[in-house]
């Protein structure tokens, strides 16, 4: 455990090094290849007078209002379309087909149906979340061992007891994966539709590194980008790993 | 023993019980006739296929069938917390749960209110089968016989009429089905518990049962007997050669 992190850690002194050692070479210009303190202290400025903090903070907001929406309309689609087989193989179709179209390519739709801001942020942050997490709903719901929606029966569960008490900690473990995979694709598809949107309202981390480049900022571009690494390691070891490690992992579900 | 007016009062009452499936048209239970009193131990043997698993699913309520199943009286129209079932699978704990909520669960669900009244009550009967000291463990941290031995303090512990248990000590090696036997007996003495008990094993069934069923082809009854030797039965057990002959011959001219 310790050696892994050791090595992963003299990995990205290498990196840093080499670039620097790249940068002195003078092989390319200053103005697109910039120094590692140069991106230091864009990266200080960024927060300091540039408000990126404000903005990683809008745009995460906006991203688990779209999560929740997301999460629940799922629910509520893949709960009703059980209700017989025509429904589950209507709501299978249309799973299928919307899943396949990747968020940005509804930019235009968001565009023009609720103009450019957070509403259109919103919509393609549900779009993103709502598809993978049926398909999880569903999959997860039906691949639950019978022996335990029967030993629920057995204790007097029936109806929404039974799926608040035996079906979602059952399938705790697909749903996890479903949020996980919809906050990925939710996370490229806000910073994507920042940068297009450019501005207006939409002040969030994607449009900050569009401003950089307009403003021919390579240490700015590159600052951001690391912060964006960040936001997705804080996420993913932080809270996803953290998540896990106190329901399946402890529950001894984990394949 | 209890009193005798407990005794009159069949705790099961089957009469006439017949289920069959269609397509292929298949007879599972043929005119199923019996009566289980308040303590006995019944042990159900059979061939694989001879439906005493589809008899002990239609007692539970899991199954739809034709004819007379009451307990105590009522008929049985689905699953309920008088009949607690024990399975074979070793899976019957919900992983999500330590030990101790996997019976203060139920309890809940049940209507017990209060918090202490059903920590005291989950312990009281963890205590019964020995495995109050792992009362914080989850299930996944449990050999297979203590897991059994958690399903059965569960049943025990929602007061259930009767204990139906489907062949719950299968899955274990010989030395803890023999153990687990041993308890077993113990703990229903003790409690007088009512329990109905499918095993395919004739020394299982001699072992555990005071009385003994036999189930042939097309789920008839060739067999319902009173088991005449004295606890605690050991193969050296005055009769005991006999009764094993007895049982195995049915057994073997019904397969």
């Amino acid at each position: 455990m310790k050696k892994k992190l050791l090595a992963q850690i003299i990995f990205i002194i290498f990196v840093l090094v080499l670039w620097q050692v790249l940068f002195e070479l003078k092989i390319w210009p200053k103005l697109l290849f910039p120094s590692i303190p140069m991106i230091g202290k864009a990266l200080v400025k960024a927060f300091a007078d540039r408000s990126l903090g404000q903005m990683i903070l809008h745009s995460l907001g906006l991203l688990v209002e779209g999560l929740i929406i997301g999460v629940v309309l799922a629910f509520l689609l893949s709960s009703l379309s059980s209700i017989n087989e025509q429904t589950a193989a209507v709501y299978n179709m249309i799973v299928c087909m919307f899943d396949l179209i990747p968020g940005i390519a509804l930019i235009p739709v968001a565009i023009l149906w609720l103009g450019i801001g957070d509403a259109a942020i919103i919509f393609m942050v549900v779009h993103s979340v709502i598809w993978p997490m049926s398909r999880s709903i569903i999959d997860g719901f039906k691949a639950v061992p019978r022996i335990y929606t029967e030993v629920g029966r057995n204790m007097g569960l029936k109806g929404m007891g039974l799926v608040f008490g035996v079906y979602l900690p059952a399938s705790f473990e697909r749903l996890f994966s479903g949020i996980k995979v919809g906050w990925a694709r939710a996370w490229r598809g806000l910073i994507s539709a920042e940068m297009v949107f450019g501005g207006g309202s939409a002040l969030g981390i994607g449009y900050f590194i569009t401003d950089r480049r307009t403003n021919l900022d390579i240490a700015g571009i590159f600052a951001t980008i690391i912060v964006i690494v960040l936001i997705g390691l804080l996420v993913e070891y932080g809270l996803f790993r953290t998540v896990e490690k106190n329901t399946i992992v402890k529950w001894g579900m984990t394949h | 023993m209890g009193d005798d007016t407990l005794n009159t009062e069949p705790v099961l009452h089957i009469a006439n019980l017949h289920k069959e499936y269609y397509n292929p048209t298949t007879l599972v239970l043929s005119d199923l006739s019996f009566d289980l009193y308040h303590e006995d131990f019944l042990c159900i043997l059979g061939p694989s296929g001879c439906g005493k698993s589809t008899l002990i699913r239609c007692i539970a309520g899991f199954e739809k069938y034709q004819g007379v199943i009451q307990i105590k009286g009522k008929d049985v129209e689905g699953p309920g917390t008088d009949r607690i079932m024990v399975f074979q699978d070793f899976n019957q704990l919900f992983p999500w749960k330590t030990v101790l909520n996997n019976l203060t669960y139920p309890l809940k669900l049940n209507g017990m209110t209060d918090k202490n009244e059903r920590r005291e009550k989950a312990e009281e009967y963890l205590d019964k089968v020995n495995l109050l000291e792992y009362k914080d463990y989850y299930p996944h941290q449990l050999s297979g016989g203590m897991k059994q031995r958690v399903a059965i303090a569960r049943a025990m512990a929602l007061g259930s009429e009767i204990v139906l248990m489907d062949e719950p000590f299968a899955a274990l090696d010989a030395m803890s089905r023999n153990q687990m036997q041993d308890e077993l007996i113990r703990i229903k003495e003790k409690e007088k518990m009512t329990v109905l008990f499918i095993t395919h094993n004739i020394q299982e069934a001699i072992s555990c049962g005071n009385r003994i069923m036999v189930m042939g082809k097309n789920g008839s009854i060739i067999e319902n007997m009173k088991n005449p030797i004295e606890k605690p039965v050991t193969p050296a057990s005055a009769g005991y050669g006999e009764l094993w002959k007895h049982l195995n011959q049915l057994l073997r001219d019904n397969k």
